[in-house]
């Protein structure tokens, strides 16, 4: 099968238009996608669908404005079926001349209660519908009454647990760290009630008191760690508000107060229990900033190695699997308060992420690599990524619960998250940028032949204090037509699916069974289509596609060709390779078919055109395959993963043009170079460009690398290896 | 009282005997009751003591110091040790000595004699460089309660903030604070305040303290720290500075001058403890595992150097090791019928942890002193032996706004004619004349073990030694030796021959200044044969001395012999010694007379099984471990006063007199002044106070009356000033509430039980205790008995 054969997604990810197909009221693809909006309507016909049944879930997706998820508050009581407790959504109907209404999930008529009453027109349709946005969109947001909560809702919290061993302060981390989280604390959600609270740590634990009294915070250092404790009951944990100049002066001080720092070792272990005691009454977000594999303690790690003899045996997977069960019932402990961790790490060395980022996976946080960070380098990644982590929406002591029609369930979760009972979802925090998957278990109908629709409900704290209940609604045809459930297929969905479920299998597999099992699927789904129409259409051996997956080959390429799947030993490091693992879990759609399939520009045309229109790149610029023979040594090329750009100088590209982009720096070694701003009409437009290209994918910062054509071995590790459609792309050999 | 209050008993030497003259056997010594004991303040201030600039010479057989007794022969340039009789050769540098070109040693009115030493080794090591005389300075380190209410939180952190500015500038300062938990505060971090917190539920030892604190082995001062074993261990090596190698020295002590400022600010934001109490419950207090982290600090830091612990305490320790008592309210602290009935559950492992305390400071030469400020017991008793072993200073108030308190406190930090003149790194040796054993000490020191030929089988106090070591001590600090005499039958013939014995007392320690002196103390006296005759004897006999040393001994006892009836043990020694040394016909009890070297003492034995260190249940045991704590360590004129208060009026006739402490000595028209060493009493009479309520004195015309109220305060003031722990004053009328301090001293000799016989304007006292008179007459009558 030659790659270059196949159709290329240059326009990136398509997202199933719902006004075409008629479903208005359902949700918008942002929130929810289903696999194929076909449901099967046996279990026969479900089997020869190969694919992956199930939809891709992003509860809290940034709306564009206008498109917010209205909020409604219903004083007296929401509106939900008595048997299935469905919430009410635009797919009920009434009847009774509205005094009744009929769940759609499990069809039990529910009356009507007084108050939300209202009579129906002549349609059948209750004549306020236009005032009623439960009754017409996909999302709503309903506030939560009391009875909702187990508890009141608590502040929002922001506890910070921070490395300062001798790697941390020679790297500049914990200077960009402290400036950033001070820049960003006017902004932390929540206010006035954010709290917020730090713990560093080397080989000993530093608490830190921020009474709003004090003139400046006083650090408690505990030693002692195998018995680790709590150094004062409150005032570890403050108001922000309150406690602002202590928390300033702490985050003035804490980069000088650490930079002679020669201590080598990492209590983790022992500081991420501190940390957890100091929560646990709360809950809220913990950011862990690691920087020395943790060495001393409960939860210390060994160098596991990763040795290329153990690739292709049945030991490999462990490597990418957690070596001490601390961690993951630490993360169960913390699910269970409802804390949840973002990891940021930092170093140059191995320091075991696949142990590390269980604390994230099962807390459904997030997992941020910088490795080897030197603050020149990496600070405004970090800065970038940090800011944004500190101030997106967040939602706070969320679950999620996936309700489905008769005849179908959900049956598996993928992505980072704990499982509290068989379809909740505990998220401790959740933010946008998170999305989960979910496959079905088809369980067969009983002569139901006509809508299947499947809602979502997610509960939760906002960060104002107020507890919320987000549903998104959507339904899809049920159909007996294979080929319909083809057509009705979303590559992105499926692909979304596909990722985890690869990444999956590589934590009990090999790394080959892992890629196998994708390509494999793919194979059978399309000998199934085409066994559907070889017949009438006299095919030969020609392979066809529904259009609806006409990308889904060069995705599942590029998908095994992606960093946690890619090759073997020598390929990926293996804390890079977890990292990027723990990341692609929890990526929404969007994002994740760019990183797999990234956009690669020519730009020294656009460059060199007199200037126009701001938004004119986006006619001139073109994506191009992402293969060798798309490079022009004349040209000038942006490369665009979402997490990272490269721009390629080709080897015979006009001097003037490196001049007027680089200045001075042109004839350097680009390796050492990194592109700022020059007085150039050139530079101008390129910086431009760059900025409206991060702020149009502002999950992630995407810092800028150079590289000359030729220029060995960076050219390779940086752009060669992705250019997934050559032979070499994504391997060693 | 005594006729001797006046003058100097103890002279140069500081020394004080039970017995003056020495009985000749061991047999006759028990026949005299009281033990052959010495009291020697060993460092007493005189200001005839000679400071010599050199070592001094030391036999070479038995070790003392050349003195004043030895014969010298000048023309073969030879001393004789008046210990051993060995020849001793003088060395080149005394070639010059002749009978008219004497060192200073061998004055005979030289007794005393000091010499300034070069520093120890172990000091001269930690000092960087300079004076080879002078030690380290100092090093104090203050361990505050945190749970105590706001008000007297704001007093104790006033008076610590007054004492830091006192401090001399090089002098070291570390801070500890505790509640719940423990805190080390790192002084010496620039950045933040910063503190290493402990667990106080958790015994820790000292390695592990060390551990904690960044001072492990490799980071630390003795020998060359290995450059890269410290930084391994994660801890900035900074050596020599302030003159230590130890890194620890920088950054938890630093000097007054440079930590004033920061511990202002430390005290400014430190507060009570921040834990939750339950209703009905005591704060949690460790106030064990505080002083562990002090002293393993210490120990991490400067090992060997002059240091002590102040430990300002508030309340009971409820948490961790040194627990005296449960958190819950309804458990009241024990009292000494708890403790008779074994019903102290916490007392014995506290006492247990303290006394390794105690070993742990001893061994590295620090002190830990105590201010227990507290209405209810904080646990003295059970701290006592870490106090008394270091040579602690104790003061027990009811509030840190007490001038008892205050006073005291600020008495510890003063310079000058006030100061206390506070040392370290004590060592006292005792060489006595052959057939003379020693038996042991009690007061402020600890027994080295050091083995010799004159330790006695029978242990007193700190026994089995030589050499006692006091890691505080100061100008009042007083010992009691004991003494006995050798069984054996005596066949050496210089020893009989020689009817004078000696005692060599020297006494090393580290001045305020950090200057080494070496004092030497070398006594004589006779041996005298008693088997024939006691009358020699009996002009010998130190009666205030002997009762000094009884109550010492009884509190010994009491404390350490199960079921040990004071009073009994008291009566028949007094009754024993009456028989001895009395003049009477055989059971004719009104033909009884006493020597008046002797007559004294009944009235002293009488008062001492009143006294608060026999009659412990109307105290607390914390009060009567602070008692006999001072008992122990005051001289013999101040230890009387515990004993049997001394009493002046104040009248308009005659001039300010002793009088009878007795309930009769109550008038009217007089006004009173008492003196019990831990109290000091203006009483004044009815009549007198009225006047002073009506304003007489503020009349000119009463000049006389205004003058007559003013004396026993001005006397009060002058007792005030001299004394540590400031004694608490009390100014009461007669009848008022507070003069039960005043009749709970004096002699019930006119009771409810006789009423009848009482003079106008008198008082009487509301006991069933037996009066003087009735004492003596029961004495008589035993002490003629055949
Ligand atoms: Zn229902
Ligand atoms: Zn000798």
């Amino acid at each position: 099968l030659d790659p270059k054969t196949l159709p290329r997604p240059l326009d990136g990810d398509v997202e199933p238009n719902l006004l075409a197909e008629g479903y208005s009221p359902n949700c918008d693809p942002r929130y929810l996608r289903l696999t194929t909006r076909a449901i099967p309507n046996s279990q026969s016909l479900a089997s020869r669908w190969h694919l992956p049944l199930g939809a891709v879930v992003c509860p809290l997706a940034e709306a564009p404005d206008g498109e917010e998820v209205p909020v409604l508050n219903f004083v007296s009581g929401i509106i939900r079926c008595r048997r299935c407790r469905t919430y009410v959504n635009p797919f009920v109907t009434f009847t009774d001349a509205g005094r009744k209404w009929r769940c759609n999930i499990c069809s039990l008529l529910n009356d009507v209660p007084g108050e939300y009453f209202c009579q129906l027109d002549a349609t059948g349709r209750r004549m306020d519908l236009d005032q009623r946005p439960e009754l017409t969109q996909g999302s709503v947001e309903f506030v939560a009454p009391t009875e909702y909560m187990v508890r009141p809702p608590m502040p929002p919290l922001y506890f910070f647990l921070i490395d300062v061993s001798i790697s941390a302060a020679r790297s500049g981390m914990l200077e960009v760290v402290a400036q950033t989280i001070k820049s960003c604390l006017d902004d932390l959600p929540g206010f006035p009630r954010t709290q917020i609270g730090f713990i560093t740590f080397d080989s000993t634990i530093h608490f830190y008191n921020m009474k709003s009294s004090l003139t400046q915070p006083q650090m408690m250092v505990v030693s002692d760690l195998d018995d680790v404790f709590v150094p004062l009951p409150d005032d570890l944990l403050v108001n922000l508000a309150d406690s602002r100049s202590v928390v300033d002066v702490f985050l003035d001080t804490l980069p000088s107060m650490f930079q002679d720092n020669v201590n080598v070792e990492s209590a983790f272990g022992p500081a991420l229990k501190a940390a957890f005691s100091v929560m646990n009454q709360l809950g809220g977000k913990m950011l862990i900033f690691q920087n020395t594999m943790p060495s001393l303690g409960v939860g210390r790690l060994k160098l596991r190695g990763d040795d290329v003899r153990v690739y292709g045996t049945d030991k490999e997977h462990a490597l990418r699997l957690p070596e001490d069960p601390f961690y993951k019932q630490m993360a169960a402990d913390l699910t269970k308060y409802q804390i949840g961790v973002n990891l940021y790490a930092f170093s140059d060395k191995y320091t075991d992420i696949a142990s590390l980022g269980a604390l994230a996976k099962y807390t459904g946080g997030q997992v941020y690599q910088y490795p080897g960070f030197q603050s020149v380098n990496h600070g405004e990644k970090l800065r970038h990524e940090l800011a944004r982590d500190l101030t997106r929406e967040t939602a706070w002591e969320a679950v999620m619960r996936i309700r489905c029609g008769k005849g179908i369930r959900f049956s598996s979760y993928h992505g980072n998250f704990m499982l509290r009972s068989t379809d909740l979802l505990a998220l401790p925090a959740v933010d946008c940028d998170k999305a989960y998957a979910m496959q079905t278990l088809f369980l067969g109908y009983k002569g139901i032949y006509y809508l299947k629709i499947s809602s979502t409900v997610k509960r939760y704290t906002a960060s104002c204090g107020e507890r919320r209940i987000r549903v998104h609604t959507a339904a899809a045809p049920v159909v007996s037509d294979l080929g319909e459930m083809y057509r009705q297929a979303d590559t992105g969905a499926i692909v979304s699916l596909f990722s985890r479920l690869a990444i999956e299998k590589t934590l009990s597999h090999k790394l080959e069974d892992g890629r196998n099992s994708v390509q494999l699927r793919i194979v059978k789904a399309f000998r199934e289509y085409r066994n559907l129409y070889s017949v009438q259409h006299r095919l030969g051996n020609r392979m066809i596609y529904p259009e609806s997956l006409k990308f889904l080959p060069l995705y599942g390429l590029a998908l095994c060709k992606s960093t946690p799947l890619r090759g073997g030993f020598a390929d990926v490091q293996l804390d890079e390779r977890c990292a990027a693992g723990f990341t692609i879990m929890a990526l929404p759609v969007k994002k994740l078919l760019k990183l797999l399939y990234p956009s690669l520009m020519r730009v020294d045309d656009y460059l060199l055109k007199p200037s126009a229109q701001a938004d004119e790149f986006s006619s001139t610029l073109r994506r191009l395959p992402l293969t060798m023979d798309s490079l022009d040594s004349r040209g000038l090329y942006l490369y665009d993963d979402g997490f990272r750009f490269i721009l390629w100088f080709g080897g015979m590209l006009s001097p003037d043009i490196a001049m007027n982009l680089l200045g001075p720096d042109a004839a350097a070694e680009l390796s050492k170079v990194t592109l700022g701003k020059h007085d150039t009409e050139m530079s101008r437009k390129l910086m431009g460009l760059i900025k409206k290209l991060r702020a149009s994918d502002p999950s992630y910062y995407q810092p800028c690398n150079l590289v000359r054509q030729g220029e060995q071995p960076r050219e390779g590790y940086l752009l060669l290896t992705n250019l997934v459609e050559d032979q070499t792309g994504g391997t060693n050999g | 009282m005594s006729e001797m209050a006046n003058t100097d008993p103890e002279g140069l030497d500081g020394v004080r005997m039970t017995w003056n003259l020495w009985p000749r056997t061991k047999v006759e010594a028990s026949k005299c009751v009281i033990p052959l004991a010495v009291s020697i303040s060993p460092i007493r201030h005189h200001p005839d003591i000679p400071v010599l600039p050199y070592p001094p010479l030391r036999c070479k057989t038995c070790t003392i110091c050349l003195n004043c007794y030895a014969r010298v022969d000048f023309t073969a340039k030879i001393w004789i040790c008046p210990f051993c009789y060995q020849r001793n050769h003088f060395p080149p540098h005394y070639s010059m000595i002749s009978e008219t070109n004497l060192p200073a040693e061998l004055y005979p009115q030289y007794t005393t004699v000091e010499h300034a030493l070069p520093a120890t080794p172990s000091a001269a090591s930690a000092a960087a460089g300079g004076d080879p005389h002078v030690s380290p300075p100092p090093v104090f380190v203050f361990v505050l309660d945190t749970c105590m209410i706001e008000e007297e939180f704001a007093l104790v952190k006033s008076a610590v903030k007054r004492a830091i500015g006192m401090l001399p500038e090089k002098a070291l300062v570390g801070f500890v604070s505790f509640g719940t938990q423990a805190q080390v505060h790192e002084l010496g971090f620039s950045d933040m305040s910063k503190v290493y917190v402990f667990r106080g539920s958790k015994e820790v030892s000292k390695d592990q303290i060390m551990e904690q604190l960044g001072l492990g082995r490799t980071a630390m001062g003795r020998g060359h720290p290995h450059p890269a074993a410290a930084a391994a261990a994660g801890y900035p090596q900074q050596q020599m500075q302030n003159g230590f190698k130890s890194s620890g020295v920088t950054r938890f002590l630093l000097p007054a001058s440079q930590c004033e400022f920061t511990l202002d600010l430390i005290l400014d934001e430190l507060q009570t403890d921040q834990w939750p109490v339950p209703p009905g419950s005591r704060a949690s207090r460790c106030t064990g595992v505080a002083l562990s982290v002090a002293a393993g600090l210490l120990g991490g830091c400067l090992p060997g150097t002059g240091a002590r612990i102040i430990a300002l305490v508030g309340g009971p320790c409820t948490e961790g090791p040194g627990t005296i008592v449960s958190k819950d309210l309804s458990d009241p602290v024990r009292s000494h019928k708890d403790l008779d009935k074994d019903a102290a559950p916490y007392f014995k492992k506290a006492v247990k942890f303290y006394d390794n305390l105690a070993k742990q400071l001893v061994s590295q030469g620090h002190v830990l002193d105590l201010f227990a400020s507290a209405l209810d017991q904080v646990g003295v008793a059970e701290m006592k032996v870490a106090v008394e072993r270091t040579g602690g200073l104790v003061v027990l108030s009811e509030s840190f706004g007490h001038s008892v308190f205050k006073d005291s406190f600020k008495r510890v930090f003063e310079k000058g004619e006030q100061a206390l003149g506070l040392c370290f790194n004590g060592t006292l040796e005792i060489n006595c004349s052959k057939d003379i054993k020693i038996q042991g000490i009690i007061g402020p020191c600890t027994s080295m073990e050091k083995k010799g030929p004159n330790v006695a089988d029978t242990v007193v106090g700190e026994g089995n030694t030589m050499a006692w070591k006091m890691c505080g001590l100061d100008r009042s600090t007083c010992l009691t030796v004991f003494f006995d005499l050798s069984s054996s039958e005596r066949s050496n013939a210089p020893a009989t021959v020689n009817p004078q014995l000696y005692l060599q007392f020297m006494t090393s320690y580290q001045n305020p200044e950090g200057q080494t002196l070496l004092r030497v103390t070398t006594v004589t006296r006779r041996w005298v044969d008693s088997s024939v005759s006691s009358e020699e004897l009996v002009q010998g006999f130190d009666q205030e001395t002997a009762a000094v040393v009884m109550a010492r001994l009884t509190s010994l006892k009491m404390e350490a012999e199960e079921g040990f009836d004071a009073t009994r043990w008291l009566d028949r020694n007094l009754i024993r010694l009456c028989s001895k040394f009395g003049d009477y016909r055989k059971d004719d009890p009104s033909s009884f007379t006493l020597n008046p070297q002797f007559s004294l003492f009944p009235q002293f034995m009488f008062n001492l099984r009143r006294s608060q260190f026999v009659q412990v249940f109307n105290n607390s045991p914390d009060e009567t471990a602070y008692f006999r704590m001072l008992l122990n360590r005051e001289n013999i004129t101040n230890a009387a006063v515990m004993i049997q208060p001394s009493l002046i009026s104040y009248s308009f006739n005659s001039l300010p007199q002793p009088a009878l402490l007795d309930v009769a000595s109550i008038a009217a028209d007089r006004i009173l002044l008492l003196d019990s060493y831990f109290s000091v009493v203006v009483f004044h009479g009815m009549t007198i106070a009225q006047w002073r309520n009506m304003g007489y004195q503020n009349q000119p015309e009463h000049q006389a009356f205004a003058q007559l109220l003013q004396a026993p305060q001005d006397d009060a003031q002058a007792i005030i000033r001299d004394r540590f722990p400031v004694p608490r004053l009390v100014v009461c009328d007669q009848h008022g509430s507070q003069a039960r301090f005043l009749l709970a001293k004096l002699n019930p000799s006119a009771t409810y039980n006789n009423t009848s016989e009482l003079a106008a304007g008198s008082d009487v006292i509301f006991t069933d205790d037996v009066s003087l008179q009735v004492f003596f007459d029961h004495l008589q009558k035993l002490a003629v008995q055949s």
